[in-house]
């Protein structure tokens, strides 16, 4: 029982500890360490993006990525039609269609006039 | 110097005004990551970290909180991102032992000392740092903003983007959970 009561109060003391704690400093030169630091990242800017690319998951998805675009263009070459003569008809299409309402257009009126 | 005026120079990219906010905050950013991850060394490059994130992502501060409450936040988010990569390093160590590799060898952390603890608290304060290790990272954050940094209730809602009643659950689970971890502590005898 009082074993149980020295832990009891053991505990309490320890949840105290930390009453009246005084803040932890940095050492002057801290200002002079993030300056340091800071130039160092900007350096860094290319390195870093070398080393995000070198990534295992990163590379391996970008040589995925790579292949899927050239899977997906040659599959999309092989679906265009083969046969040239049906592309030139598919062209000429709208072009006798502009002819026709040319011909039949309200300046072609007024021009048929003396 | 009023803190408007300060992070409005760090926007027009004065390094005067940088060095003042450095210097201002440094102790109060520094102290904070030491409570969460109990190490000087680790707590003060994470406080260079926050100080080159604070450089580089000012614009991003629209004064909507306290520059105070800013800063605590990401320090709170860098020492927490800090411990995550420390476990996973461990778990990882882990890991190689079982499958052989001796080169990563583990070893348990010495014990917390803060240098802001008196001298007759230090035994017990260094017994509450490794408790306050153990419990879950938003009591965590709760417990060593408000006895450590001295934060009230309402601040530390505030930097948590929590409400008043949820800190006080959080710090009533938090006693709780670190009243058993003592219990068992000085039931073993050490």
């Amino acid at each position: 029982m009082s074993k149980q009561s020295d832990i009891g109060k053991r505990i309490d003391e320890t949840l105290e500890s930390l009453r009246g704690v005084q803040r932890a400093e940095l050492s002057p030169w801290f200002f002079t360490r993030v300056k340091a630091r800071l130039e160092r990242d900007q350096h860094n800017i290319w390195e870093t993006a070398g080393s995000f690319m070198a990534r295992p998951a990163i590379a391996i998805a970008g040589l995925v990525l790579i292949l899927c675009i050239n899977a997906f263009i040659v599959f999309e070459k092989d679906t265009l039609p083969s046969d040239p003569a049906s592309i030139s008809s598919n062209i000429t299409e709208p072009v006798e269609e502009y002819v026709l309402n040319a011909a039949n257009s309200n300046y072609d009126y007024e021009n048929l006039e003396p | 110097m009023d803190e408007r005026i300060l992070v409005e120079g760090l926007k027009q990219g004065d390094e005067a005004a940088f060095k003042t906010i450095v210097e201002t905050w440094q102790n109060m950013v520094y102290n904070t990551a030491l409570g969460i991850v109990q190490n000087a060394e680790d707590a003060e490059d994470i406080a260079q970290e926050v100080f080159v994130q604070v450089y580089q992502s000012i614009s991003s501060f629209k004064g909507e909180s306290k520059f105070s409450t800013w800063l605590y936040r990401i320090t709170v988010t860098k020492s927490l991102d800090h411990e995550r990569k420390k476990k996973r390093k461990k778990r990882f160590g882990f890991v190689r032992s079982i499958f052989g590799d001796q080169n990563e060898v583990l070893v348990n952390p010495p014990d917390f000392h803060h240098p802001g603890v008196t001298l007759d608290n230090k035994e017990n304060a260094a017994v509450l740092f490794k408790a306050i290790s153990e419990l879950p990272e938003n009591q965590k954050v709760a417990f060593t903003l408000n006895k450590v940094e001295g934060l009230s209730y309402q601040e530390v809602s505030d930097v948590m983007k929590t409400s008043v009643s949820s800190v006080e659950s959080l710090m009533h689970r938090a006693k709780n959970n670190l009243r058993k971890k003592l219990e068992d502590h000085y039931n073993r005898g050490k």
